[in-house]
């Protein structure tokens, strides 16, 4: 085992391994790295579960598939084996109903004093969302 | 009300340019907003409505005209829509316009820039680099990549290498997730 560490909305270390160019992880870190469990009902985040066709594919002796479980809850990743990182994006659902459906993705950030704030918290106002840099 | 997110990682140079302003201010060093919304350079300001409706998707707006001869925008204009739709619920004719989603190299191109910010904040430089330089292949032209990164890379946003990124830009017609702009 070495160290493998998630980074999707924030960084987890993992105990896991790269096998033939995989990351398998340890299934109990699984809901600390993205916040879904694999159950006997699929891949589970508190009473959405999402079924599993092939479980073969994504579980083994080695450990979960990270980048398996990703594909079937439709986030895109990226594995890299020399930093021992799997970098795990958003639903590509989310953005493409915000531009099909125009539904606005709800998102948490932190404010200028470290705390965290989400679009939701200000849900029933006209929103003008301005994002800008210094850069 | 306004929002502002931060598309960056500098706090205290947001903090700086936040002086004064009554509004949240978020920090967004990881580019979230830039996966789920689309949005592939700043300012972009997008317009929600009661009902979390997006009811017109991003558009380059400002808050002064310091740019307006370089790009035909003008801050009077936009405030000016806002208040019609503030008021009477009439929003410009521009915003039926459908952005069009990220590409698969877009995408891939985002999550190589955060982990390229993930491995320079855990100080192997070396790797970050190869991660930005990896990111700015997959998406030469988006300034929420290339441009965001200089100030990342020991470079000058404001300097040469912003004149090229531009001048490039131009020249593939200035492709931008976001409503286009006659200029």
């Amino acid at each position: 085992m070495s160290e493998i560490t998630i980074i999707s909305e924030s960084a987890t270390p993992t105990q896991g391994n790269w096998v033939n160019g995989a990351a398998c992880i340890d299934a109990a870190s699984l809901n600390d790295a993205i916040g879904w469990e694999l159950k006997p009902e699929g891949l589970c985040q508190e009473d959405t579960c999402v079924p599993v066709e092939d479980r073969a594919r994504i579980e083994s002796g080695d450990g979960i598939d990270i980048a398996e479980v990703a594909r079937i809850l439709g986030r895109p990743s990226l594995l890299s084996s020399s930093t021992n990182t799997v970098t795990i994006g958003q639903p590509s659902v989310i953005r493409s109903r915000a531009l099909s459906e125009r539904e606005a993705p709800n998102f948490t950030l932190k404010d200028l004093d470290g705390e965290p704030r989400s679009l939701s918290s200000w849900a029933g106002k006209k929103r003008l969302l301005v994002a800008f840099s210094s850069w | 009300m306004v929002i502002a997110v931060a598309i960056d990682e500098n706090v205290q140079a947001i903090t700086d340019l936040s002086e004064g302003i009554s509004y949240p201010v978020l920090m967004d060093p990881n580019h979230l907003l830039t996966e789920l919304y689309a949005i592939s350079n700043v300012p972009s300001v997008v317009w929600i409505d009661e009902n979390d409706k997006i009811v017109r998707p991003a558009a380059a707006e400002f808050g002064t005209n310091t740019f307006t001869e370089i790009t035909g925008i003008s801050r009077e204009t936009h405030m000016q829509q806002v208040r019609n739709w503030v008021h009477d619920q009439i929003v410009p004719e521009d915003a039926s316009y459908v952005v069009p989603d990220l590409s698969e190299e877009e995408i891939q191109a985002r999550l190589h820039f955060r982990l390229a910010v993930h491995l320079r904040n855990e100080g192997k430089v070396d790797d970050a680099e190869t991660y930005f330089d990896k990111a700015a292949e997959l998406a030469p032209l988006d300034f929420t990549i290339v441009r965001a990164s200089m100030p990342l890379r020991g470079g000058d946003p404001f300097g040469e290498e912003f004149f090229e990124l531009y001048q490039k830009y131009q020249d593939a017609g200035s492709p931008f997730h976001g409503i286009p702009r006659s200029k």
